[in-house]
């Protein structure tokens, strides 16, 4: 796999019966094998936009291009992860993930691409159970390895871990960095949790609303994205809320403390030292 | 909650914690009830027929009561009279049933699938629905070079319509999300129809048939009444003529005992296809 180059051209959209205009103007270039999020508050368009970059929605105006190619119909060369796994439930775990190949004709690789798959969510024994029986976080990893089988050179995220808890989110968000690093996969994510976004992403195009369009672009340069504790993850993150608070209209001060999460309360409830922030 | 939530099941109580021995108690106790039911249906015919018996205004008709008609059931049985008029039925209901899936089951796609076509044929399925099956009989016999053929459009014309509706309100229940992974991963229109949409309503497809199939078999005796010398309806018509009130009341009982049992299999159909969770 490789990851593939995303521009974005003058997109604008009006929903059909819409009388607000739901994206304006909207420039964009993902370079291949990069992680970008798209964050803003609820109804600033970034999913519109997620959905009109992965093809299964037209723009009013605008073009996208996939590696020189224009975009105008969903394909699993590029495929979107959304916030529900909608995994098919008459099917068992290895169908499901089988479905991308069989749909584009490479029911050959199968059997060795399925459970190649299903090791990388960690989920090789499940294999020929009912997606009924699995948990929350387990069929969002059935999702992802469905997601990932046909190949794809660009996974689009559409807020996939939002119905997950803290501690299944915050695993499954190390594992599809590592993935698509891994695999070298170009990576969109749209969320509006922000530590989300600074764990899993080089950059942050962050939306404004009514009409959509980009309000600033964070670039989220971090060593190591695995510790929360760090003086410049909380930096990053800090720099990412005020530009999320700039954008929302709010203009409410950063701060340079990272919001608490279940880790750092299990910290100060443990330790005596603070949490280190960046002042 | 419910009342029903509180109130402890006696089997549940009575078996302690072992689900084994509690659904052998549930499934006691369900028979228990059946057999319970039955010998009430009997009694009340019994009582009836005593009464009709004992009348001397009815008396003509005492051979209703379960000891001759029973008595008869074993000689039509024996003699294979039953399967003789049984047969035919059984052929015409198989043939409606056919027409009607094969109409109900892709137009009830097309209807659920496309709004503008369930806005066009709303009023006029309505319409259609609500007539009785039986009005078309002038028309059938008008229509069709053969009695048999008559009969079979009765039965389709009865059947279709719960098959349709029952197709095309399981398609608009469906997922969205489902069409839109199916779509990005690659899918065809067949593999939509064949992979995605049959699966994901075969237990609605199958509840119109259980449904249709009640209809059809409630429609078969009057429609048998048309001018075919064989089959169930023709048999009651023939044995009141005759004034054998032993032999109709006999072939009631095939009917109603033939209808369960299609029901039943009907049942059994959709609780091994289905792949809907109960818990």
């Amino acid at each position: 796999m490789k990851g593939a180059h995303l521009a974005v051209e003058k997109i604008c959209h009006t929903y059909r019966r819409g009388r607000q205009q739901a994206l304006s103007d909207i420039d964009l270039e993902v370079k291949p094998g990069e992680a970008l999020a798209l964050v803003g508050r609820s109804g600033c368009g970034k999913s519109t936009l997620l959905h009109i970059m992965s093809g299964l929605l037209a723009p009013t105006s605008g073009k996208v291009f996939i590696d020189g190619a224009r975009v105008e119909a969903p394909s699993p060369r590029w495929v979107v992860m959304f916030q529900q796994p909608s995994l098919y439930p008459w099917m068992t775990v290895a169908q499901n993930v089988a479905l991308g190949l069989r749909f584009t004709g490479r029911a050959n690789e199968i059997a060795s691409r399925v459970p190649e798959m299903l090791k990388l969510v960690e989920l090789s024994d499940y294999a020929n159970r009912n997606v009924q029986d699995l948990s929350g976080g387990q069929q969002q990893r059935v999702a992802l390895a469905r997601s990932l089988a046909p190949s794809p050179e660009i996974l689009f995220l559409d807020e996939p871990f939002s119905a997950l808890d803290a501690f299944t989110r915050g695993s499954l968000q190390r594992d599809v960095r590592r993935i698509a690093k891994d695999l070298g996969i170009t990576l969109v994510l749209v969320t509006h949790d922000l530590p989300e976004a600074v764990t899993m992403v080089e950059r942050a195009v962050v939306l404004a609303a009514n009409p959509g369009r980009i309000s600033e672009i964070v670039p989220i340069d971090l060593e190591n994205r695995d510790d929360l504790r760090t003086p410049e993850y909380a930096k990053a993150r800090s720099r990412l809320a005020a530009a999320y608070e700039n954008a929302a209209g709010r203009g409410l001060r950063p701060t340079a403390e990272p919001a608490p999460t279940l880790r750092s309360i299990g910290d100060r409830q443990t330790q005596t030292s603070a949490v280190p922030a960046a002042r | 909650m419910s009342s029903t939530d509180i109130i402890a099941d006696p089997a549940d109580m009575a078996a302690g914690s072992d689900p084994d021995r509690t659904g052998r108690l549930k499934a006691a106790r369900s028979l228990g009830f059946a057999i319970l039911g039955m010998a009430l249906l009997l009694a009340a015919w019994w009582v009836g027929g005593y009464a009709v018996q004992n009348n001397p205004a009815t008396t003509a008709f005492a051979d209703f009561a379960p000891e001759p008609a029973l008595t008869r059931l074993g000689e039509m049985l024996s003699s294979g009279e039953a399967m003789q008029m049984t047969v035919p039925s059984l052929q015409r209901v198989l043939q409606g049933m056919v027409i009607a899936i094969a109409i109900g089951v892709p137009v009830g796609i097309l209807v659920g699938r496309f709004q503008v076509l369930r806005e066009v044929t709303n009023i006029p399925f309505q319409f259609l629905r609500m007539i009785s099956p039986l009005s078309w009989m002038p028309i059938a016999v008008m229509a069709f070079a053969t009695w048999d053929g008559a009969i079979v459009f009765l039965i389709a014309v009865a059947a279709v319509w719960p098959i349709l509706f029952s197709t095309a309100a399981g398609l608009r229940r469906v997922d969205p999300s489902w069409f839109k992974v199916a779509r990005n991963l690659g899918a065809r229109p067949w593999h939509m129809l064949f992979v995605i949409i049959l699966p994901a309503i075969s237990q609605d497809i199958l509840t119109g048939i259980r449904l249709a199939l009640g209809v059809a078999w409630i429609v078969l005796v009057p429609a048998e009444y048309l001018g075919v010398t064989s089959g169930l309806g023709y048999s009651i018509n023939d044995a009141r003529d005759t004034l054998e009130y032993d032999r109709l009341a006999a072939t009631v009982v095939i009917i109603g005992v033939i209808g369960f049992l299609l029901d039943f299999a009907c049942q059994q159909a959709i609780s091994k296809l289905s792949w809907h969770r109960e818990d």
